[in-house]
């Protein structure tokens, strides 16, 4: 059975519950404190991720290799940064609650199990997991109208969304025979196995799967919600189920449907195409910056797929290290977000970005930095991130492709550099409030690694390749 | 033969039910037509010889599920007449949108056949001794406990997110604080008083409780009042 | 560990002067780059101790990985041999010294910090090239010390002038690395890495490689040789390359001295050296690069004779100087030309901070034609001016004379062609180097006043922050020949230079130069000689005669003065009709069609955004929808082009 590979999950879910206890049981706000106990808990987590063995374990439901070890990583790291952008937010009262990072904790939970995922029921589990606790997330500022809003509209999308996965899981299960992705490949290697309900299971799959990165036509909740949950609430939701959902869905259809790249390539690179399309020119219209990095993230993860799409190891490394760059441009920004504060109020609009290089230097320039990254210029990390994408594209002799993400990423930067246009060269508007230590940090960090990644890239890209290499051999 | 009769039945009962709850004017008649579809999609398990999930899909749906729509039907004042009309206008897209659907589904159901080794496929063969639920049990407990559990913490979310989201605390409602009862003295709670012979007990102060927070409860109630209704 | 120190805390001072420089102040600014270069400069003279007389192993200091990509792989590197030793310690101890310097020269500027900011970062770039152990690296420091020497020739950015020279130089050294890019990328592909210790373990392996270009075949490492020279002719002005370097004197002196005399512009000599096992390999380069090297020796003497800014005809002399560089390297002696850049450090050095002084005491008066007759005002600046100028022309027992001596000796015992052309233009020069110094000496210092009255009465010698480096370096300037001429050159190079400077087996330049005929070693001297009683006989004897001969020979003075007319060459050939080009792709090719595609797509893209943003309803049930079309039309795509 090998229980021991899932030692990181069992611990994190037991650590997730002690906090609850803790919380239920202490005496004032245990938020705080169960804030920084979780993310002793990530890390802790983290830890054993890193010494944990490459296997198959629980009968081949739970698989352990470098792919998952990196995306854990990659997930545990942005929780924790969203734990930690949250105990600097103080617009409604109701979040300072103690649930918050415990529901934090049983979220990755779910998104460390899906990085692990060797069969399709664990994928689907993992996936309940995730979405559960974000919809209860969403919806955290109960009293706030826009925030219930926000968590009934993803969950009855997201209901819809697991209706199609299961959906689609039903049909590969009733056309291969199998769930588990070893069994499944074995099966799909044979060519004459390969029927049109097995592929059409596989469309559902994805959609399921793409409704949860926001990848056009299924991105529909992602402005809305973004919009109304809590702040670090979207923050969360746009960086670690963002890389746990990609990673299903790299690890789905470069794993055991990878010998049917020739059905799901044309797929993802429509869903691909669509997504950065959509996410360069619906972001020119938008006056809330919350919205605007809603389609931000959609623009992104079409460029993620492209990667996918290329299928190659060099594909999957250049889609590994573009969620890494961007969850740290992500967190980053929205630490910068949250810091808009004015008179204890939160302002959410770009135009209320005026001048701040005047008021506040250092929060402008780490903006800046944010978006020049995101509009994949270079130095920064953003611009790496695309490279490796587009280079892969490139190699397949997906020209077409990659010139319109180049050319989505030119409108795309657009938008971006007219925050920094904003923040620079229109007037000033008055000052925002002082910007607690724990936002500071985060966007201090996320900038430190987007400036300085073109120095020290190659740990990361080894890392990416190792995973890369784990999942296509 | 008399099998696949029933099955047929059922399944015919099954899928007009469930349009039934589509298309009944009547709320409380789509939930009553929810739980005839249950059981007959629990009397479909039997024909497969899945009688635990059967009667799983009895308890939990039919007794717990639908009942709790029933409530909540009855209790919240919808105007359903409101809701439908968005039906009529989407009616035609969504019924072409179905409609393809149906007709890819129906060209990939179309190739379907069966693979002859489809038995060996299976994932836990059936051990001829042991009866359905037991098996279910045994699978559950050992191959599946990843599953199982992870299960336990989809609930246990759920349990969370269902008091974050509407607990409220009520302030200082009345709780039994049993340290503070035995701890108590009777000089705290028992004044002792001289009262003059022919003088009723309404005549002097004598039975306002010891006042401690007396006022609170009372504002509280009025800061909620906006909430309710809206 | 004194190694890494030495490189890296001209990058903290500079950090600390450039970031804090407003907060902290001038005086601390100050303070903390040249305490942090006399750090280096310690470190750095230790670790060559260390290194050369100590026994202490060379060696690579692995800081960190930095490309890896695929075969690419390239990591942060400090290279500890000892042609990177010398350069350090020559390089942080110049540096020091002329950070010290600048306190006095720059007292009355208004933006101290920046200007030690850039003076330490410059340090730390070149002190990155040297130190490199690979190309990129190399290429990152080389780089850098072009940025900052664009930085700061246009320090005085409110200057037209000054900014048009700081383009000029970054311009034109754009054209030189391109070559060296080049060159880089063959390198790859020819040998699989750029890292030096792996390149040169693999020279044998690919010495037969060659390239086929319309129909004719070129050896591999003739290209490579040839291209990357092209890089170091940007950099060291070579000619061809060589107008952006007396335009470069725009800048402060200090920067003159640091940049353009002593280190940066030696940066390409350096390059020579470093690739020595693969150009021993290269019998065509090499002669090249003979060649050019003495066609710049010569042609930058000629021009020297006639210039009347001061620092200008420091600047040619510096142009001749590494041409002669060029040509030891271009006959293999590559140690030699190595010691004509460190002798020449110190003596140029000094001579540029002297010309520094002379015009700070003459009020920022440039021109040799409004000097004269301030020998006796400014004592100390006078002599150290003859040390730097005896140095310069090679006179025993000046440091240039060892290192010009053992140049012109290694051309002639190199009996090639390109050897005996380089041995007769370096003649010719040393020649016109003597007669160009001391016309320099006698116009600036000797006869009559030609200022006017009001500057003459505030000559006076520079203070003492000045004058200590000047004599420092004179005392350089006297002392790293005689010191340094047995171990770098003598029979037991082998022992000073380790495997830092490998050179093929055919190669025995330095054993011939021992066993050649007496006149050749006295020839430099004679000349030198010469030239110097040529100058006094024209400039103090009979001071009517040059201005007459100035006149019968007009053509030729007027080429001279118009250095060979190079730039207006150059503007003719080059500048104009680009600029023309350009002009026209900017207006017809940018402005009407290139702008007008993307106004015309930006219109588009905004009108198209409000359509896309129109779908976004807030209803749930529209959402739904979508994703329900979504799927729909994917499992159609599917179906219809499976």
């Amino acid at each position: 059975m090998n229980w021991t590979l899932a030692i990181p999950e069992i611990v994190l879910s037991c650590c997730g519950m002690a906090i609850l206890l803790y919380g239920v049981l202490s005496r004032g706000n245990a938020f705080f404190m169960s804030s920084m106990l979780s993310v002793g808990a990530l890390l802790l987590t983290g830890v054993l991720v890193l010494s944990t063995d490459a296997g198959s374990g629980f009968f081949g439901l739970f698989i352990t290799d470098a792919f998952s070890a990196y995306i854990k990583l990659t997930i545990l790291v942005a929780a924790a940064l969203s734990i930690v952008m949250a105990l600097g937010y103080a617009e409604h009262a109701n979040m300072q609650r103690f649930e918050f990072p415990v529901l934090i904790l049983l979220c990755s939970v779910g998104m460390l199990v899906m990085a692990s995922a060797s069969s399709l029921m664990t994928l689907y589990m993992g996936i309940e997991l995730m979405s559960l606790s974000i919809y209860v997330l969403a919806a955290f500022a109960r009293d706030d109208l826009r925030s219930s809003e926000a968590g009934l509209k993803y969950f009855v999308l997201g209901a819809l969304a697991s209706g199609l996965l299961l959906y689609g899981i039903s049909l590969v299960y009733g056309f291969a025979g199998s769930m588990s992705f070893d069994a499944l490949g074995a099966a799909l290697a044979d060519p004459k196995k390969v029927s049109a309900g097995l592929v059409t299971g596989i469309v559902f799959i994805v959609a399921g799967l793409a409704f949860k990165i926001s990848a056009v036509p299924f991105h529909m909740w992602t402005p809305d919600v973004y919009e109304g949950a809590p702040t670090p609430v979207t923050a969360f939701m746009g960086t670690a189920p963002k890389v746990a959902a990609m990673a299903l869905l790299v690890r789905s259809l470069a794993g055991p449907f990878s010998d049917l790249l020739g059905q799901w390539q044309q797929l993802i690179i429509l869903v691909s195409i669509a997504s950065m399309l959509l996410g360069s020119l619906a972001a020119i219209g938008q006056s809330n910056i919350k919205r605007l990095m809603a389609y931000s993230s959609i623009g992104h993860m079409g460029y993620a797929l492209i990667g996918l799409a290329a299928g190659t190891p060099a594909g999957i490394r250049g889609v590994l290290i573009y969620l890494v760059t961007y969850v740290f441009m992500n967190s980053g920004t929205f630490a910068c977000i949250i810091a808009m504060r004015r008179r204890g109020r939160a302002v959410e609009g770009i135009a209320d970005l005026g001048g701040l290089s005047k008021t506040d230097p250092g929060l402008a320039l780490a903006l800046a930095i944010f978006m020049f990254s995101m509009a994949g210029i270079p130095p920064f990390s953003g611009f790496w991130g695309k490279y490796f994408i587009f280079s892969a594209a490139v190699a397949q002799g997906m020209w077409p492709i990659a010139v319109i993400g180049v050319l989505t990423s030119v409108i795309g930067a657009y938008y971006y550099v007219r925050i920094i246009k904003v923040m620079y060269f229109d007037n000033a508007e008055p000052a925002f409030d002082a910007r607690p230590a724990s936002l500071s940090f985060v966007a201090a960090a996320s900038c430190i690694f987007t400036t300085f990644f073109f120095l020290f890239p190659a740990p990361l890209v080894a890392a990416a390749d190792a995973a890369a290499r784990a999942l296509l051999g | 033969m008399i099998a696949a009769l029933a099955f047929y039945l059922f399944a015919a009962i099954l899928i007009g039910s469930a349009v039934m709850v589509v298309t009944a004017r009547n709320p409380v008649h789509s939930v009553l037509f929810l739980i005839l579809g249950f059981f007959n999609a629990a009397a479909l398990f039997l024909l497969a010889g899945a009688e635990f999930l059967a009667m799983i899909l009895v308890i939990v749906y039919v007794g717990a599920v639908a009942v709790l729509f029933l409530f909540v039907v009855m209790m919240l004042d919808i105007n359903f007449a409101q809701m439908r009309e968005g039906f009529q206008r989407y009616a035609p897209v969504g019924a072409t949108v179905g409609a393809m659907l149906l007709l890819e589904l129906g060209i990939v159901l179309g190739g379907w056949k069966f693979a002859p080794d489809a038995a060996n496929f299976r994932f836990a063969p059936r051990i001829a001794e042991l009866e359905n639920t037991a098996h279910l049990g045994q699978l559950l407990y050992t191959d599946y406990i990843l599953l199982f559990q992870l299960s336990g913490l989809v609930l246990l979310v759920a349990m969370i997110g269902a008091i974050v989201l509407t607990l409220r605390d009520r302030g200082p409602s009345r709780r039994q604080i049993i340290a503070r009862q035995i701890a108590r003295k009777a000089s705290e709670t028992m004044v002792m008083v001289d009262a003059p012979i022919g003088t009723g007990v309404g005549a002097a102060d004598y039975l306002h409780p010891i006042p401690e927070a007396a006022e609170k409860p009372d504002t509280h109630e009025h800061a909620h009042a906006g909430h309710g209704g809206h | 560990m004194f190694y890494a120190i030495a490189v890296f805390a001209p990058l903290l001072g500079s950090l600390i002067a450039g970031l804090l420089g407003r907060s902290i102040g001038d005086r601390a600014a100050q303070a903390v780059t040249i305490l942090c270069m006399v750090l280096a400069s310690i470190c750095g003279v230790a670790s060559f101790i260390d290194l050369v007389y100590n026994g202490v192993p060379a060696g690579v200091i692995s800081l960190g990985t930095w490309v890896e990509a695929g075969s690419f792989h390239v990591s942060w590197a400090l290279r500890y041999d000892t042609l990177s030793a010398v350069m350090v310690a020559m390089v942080t101890c110049v540096a020091t010294l002329i950070h010290i310097y600048s306190v006095g020269y720059m007292s009355h500027d208004k933006s101290n910090p920046r200007f030690f900011s850039y003076l330490s970062l410059f340090s730390f770039a070149m002190l990155m090239l040297v130190t490199a152990d690979n190309l990129l690296q190399l290429f990152f420091g080389w780089e850098g010390v072009g940025l900052m020497s664009y930085l700061l020739i246009g320090f005085w950015y409110h200057k037209p002038s000054a900014c048009a020279a700081a383009m000029k130089a970054f311009i034109v050294n754009r054209v030189g690395d391109l070559g060296f890019a080049v060159g880089i990328a063959l390198v790859f592909f020819v040998f699989g890495t750029i890292t030096f210790g792996e390149i040169f373990e693999a020279i044998g392996a690919h010495q037969n490689d060659a390239y086929q270009v319309f129909g004719t075949s070129f050896r591999a490492y003739e290209v490579i040789g040839i291209l990357l020279f092209i890089g170091a002719m940007g950099k060291s002005a070579q000619l061809g390359l060589h107008v952006w370097l007396p335009d470069a004197m725009e800048g402060p002196t200090p920067v003159s001295a640091l940049i353009h005399a002593a280190t940066m512009v030696t940066a390409g000599v350096f390059l020579m050296a470093r690739m020595s096992p693969l150009l021993d390999y290269a019998p065509g380069a090499l002669g090249f690069i003979a060649v050019v090297g003495g066609s710049t020796a010569l042609f930058a003497a000629t021009i020297g004779c006639v210039q009347n800014d001061i620092k200008r005809v420091i600047a040619y002399s510096t142009c001749s100087q590494l041409g002669y560089m060029f040509i030891a390297a271009g006959v293999g002696a590559y140690q030699a030309s190595i010691f004509h850049l460190l002798t020449h450090a110190f003596f140029k050095a000094l001579l540029f901070l002297a010309a520094g002084s002379v015009i700070h005491a003459m009020s920022d008066e440039q021109d040799i034609r409004k000097m004269g007759g301030i020998w006796k005002k400014i004592p100390i600046t006078y002599t150290v001016f003859w040390i730097g100028s005896l140095a310069l022309a090679g006179v025993y027992p000046f440091a240039g004379y060892f290192s010009k001596d053992a140049i012109l000796e290694a051309a002639y015992a190199a009996h090639s062609a390109s050897g005996t052309y380089g041995f007769i233009c370096g003649l010719l020069a040393a020649f016109l180097t003597a007669f160009y110094s001391w016309r320099l000496i006698i116009l600036t210092f000797h006869g009559a006043p030609r200022a006017d009255h009001h500057t003459m009465e505030h000559v006076h010698e520079s203070p003492w922050v000045m004058t200590g480096p000047l004599i420092l370096l004179a005392i350089g300037a006297i002392t790293t020949g005689i010191g340094f001429h047995e171990e770098i050159l003598g029979e037991h190079w082998h022992a000073f230079w380790g495997e830092s400077i490998r050179i093929a087996s055919t190669n025995h330049v330095l054993h011939d130069m021992e066993e050649l005929a007496p006149w050749v070693g006295l020839a430099p001297s004679v000349v030198g000689l010469a030239g110097i009683a040529l100058a006094y006989l024209l400039y103090m004897g009979m001071p009517t005669v040059p201005a007459q001969l100035a006149q019968s020979f007009g053509v030729i003075y007027r080429l001279l003065l118009n250095k060979w007319y190079f730039d207006e060459i150059y503007a003719a050939l080059l500048i104009r009709p680009i600029t023309a080009l350009a002009r026209l792709l900017w207006q017809v090719g940018d402005a009407t069609i290139i702008d007008g595609i993307p106004n015309g797509l930006a219109s588009l893209t905004s009108s198209s955004s409000g359509q896309v943003v129109k779908v976004q309803t807030g209803s749930i049930a529209h959402y739904a929808f979508a994703m329900l079309i979504g799927v729909v039309v994917l499992v159609g795509v599917f179906l219809i082009f499976r």
